[in-house]
């Protein structure tokens, strides 16, 4: 059922359109104002890739488990079939950055001389707590995603914490490619004038014995940085689907986070309005609280068209029941708002 | 009256000497000057790696974790260049 009004054909429905029907792309992430439907909207979009037969990975990195919750099953941090094709697994930032440090400590515990292991692992475990350090794992795991799994699924469906935190980790690419590249070619530096001195200093050591562990852990690293960043800059690989309800304060975090997006270069796909409200029945009259509700929205949508008109303009109408479980996520529908196909 | 030493002895010494005032004269002030530029780099190399102990957000800190163990021993030799006798609170305790 889900397949048969798919391709945007208008199938005499009021919702007769799949969310993914005009912003179908190897990979996609859902991102907004925390409430707005993200995750319904993410879902729901996974659950349509799947349907039509693509092999769909669903990943949410939101630490609220609010994917189990909805698909009603128990995801972990690696991926679990939901339905046919689709599969999904849920992040947890925190234990993203234990499991990093864990496998540092390993690393270490091979490299390090054994009068500063403790050392070592002391400073290791300030890092653990230290500001920034889940956005780094978070970080690391994401661009490991869009590599490993990339080339395992046909579709992957992120579904990302809320706005700042999201646009953040779509930033980082850049900024720590930049920084990266700073510190590589200091590095690179101080290897050369090190043989160079050794040449003068009459040396007989090896060149060999001098290869450089960090050089090469930093360029391993920066090449996964800017790989991840080639997929996000990527229109035809990867799209920003922004999820906003026709109020105040989602509208206006929208139009800066689709500006933000548009400043690092990260393509967006389209806008979903999700939690429009039903068109009014017959005899309900003009005056009263859902009246005024549906004017107000009327305004509010005219400013979605008006800022965000660049982009697809699709709308969900607002469900009589929670969206939960397979099949009334199946049912969710989106209409042609407008903006620019 | 000493015997004097054998040629070749004496030609050996005099290419030694040579060769002193050859390394004096030129590679000395080199090796100095490659030396020089060699701890600015590194310098540097550590600002950007370990900025965050001095108060200045280091993106990537999390990443420098995996080279903390080759990197310890050139913390000392930073700190110690930078005329801090003991490492910065929060570095390594090196020493």
């Amino acid at each position: 059922m889900a397949r048969a009004d798919g391709d945007g054909a208008p199938a005499g429905g009021r919702f007769p359109l799949l969310l993914t029907a005009s912003i179908d792309r190897p990979i996609l992430f859902f991102g907004g104002k925390g409430g707005v439907g993200k995750t319904t909207m993410a879902t729901r979009a996974a659950l349509e890739l799947a349907d039509a037969g693509h092999k769909t990975l669903l990943v949410s990195t939101d630490p609220a488990h609010s994917t189990s919750d909805i698909l009603q099953c128990d995801l972990g941090p690696k991926p679990r079939p939901v339905v046919a094709d689709c599969w999904a697994m849920e992040i947890d930032p925190e234990q993203e950055a234990d499991d990093y440090i864990a496998a540092v400590k390993e690393r270490i515990r091979e490299a390090a001389p054994p009068r500063l292991l403790t050392e070592v692992e002391r400073q290791v475990d300030i890092a653990r707590v230290s500001p920034g350090a889940v956005e780094a794992a978070l970080f690391d795991r994401f661009t490991r995603i869009l590599e490993e799994e990339g080339a395992e699924y046909d579709r992957i469906v992120f579904d990302t914490a809320p706005t700042g935190q999201t646009l953040r980790l779509l930033s980082l690419p850049e900024l720590m490619t930049a920084w990266m590249s700073g510190l590589i070619k200091r590095r690179q530096k101080v290897g050369a004038l090190a043989k160079m001195w050794r040449n003068v200093a009459g040396s007989e050591t090896d060149d060999r014995e001098h290869e450089d562990p960090i050089l090469n852990a930093l360029e391993e690293r920066r090449g996964r940085f800017h790989r991840a960043r080639q997929i996000l800059i990527d229109s035809d690989r990867t799209g920003f689907v922004f999820v906003v309800i026709p109020e105040r304060l989602p509208i206006w975090e929208t139009e800066t986070a689709v500006a933000a997006l548009a400043k690092h270069d990260v393509p967006v796909a389209a806008v979903i309005v999700n939690q429009i409200l039903p068109k009014a029945e017959a005899g309900e009259g003009t005056e009263g609280f859902l009246a005024g509700r549906r004017e107000r929205e009327s305004t509010y949508l005219a400013r979605i068209r008006e800022n965000l008109g660049d982009w697809p303009l699709l709308g969900v109408r607002l469900q009589e029941s929670d969206p939960v479980g397979v099949d009334a996520l199946r049912r969710i529908r989106a209409e042609v708002l407008g903006g620019t196909e | 009256m000493e015997a004097k030493p054998p040629l070749r002895d004496r030609i050996m010494r005099r290419l030694r000497a040579a060769k002193e005032i050859y390394e004096g004269v030129y590679i000395a002030p080199y090796r100095s000057t490659i030396h020089r530029e060699y701890l600015r780099q590194h310098d540097a190399f550590m600002l950007l790696g370990f900025s965050d102990l001095l108060g200045v957000p280091n993106p990537i800190q999390f990443y420098m974790l995996e080279s903390y163990p080759a990197l310890i021993d050139e913390f000392h030799e930073w700190h110690v260049r930078m005329g801090m006798e003991h490492p910065p609170e929060g570095g390594f305790r090196c020493c």
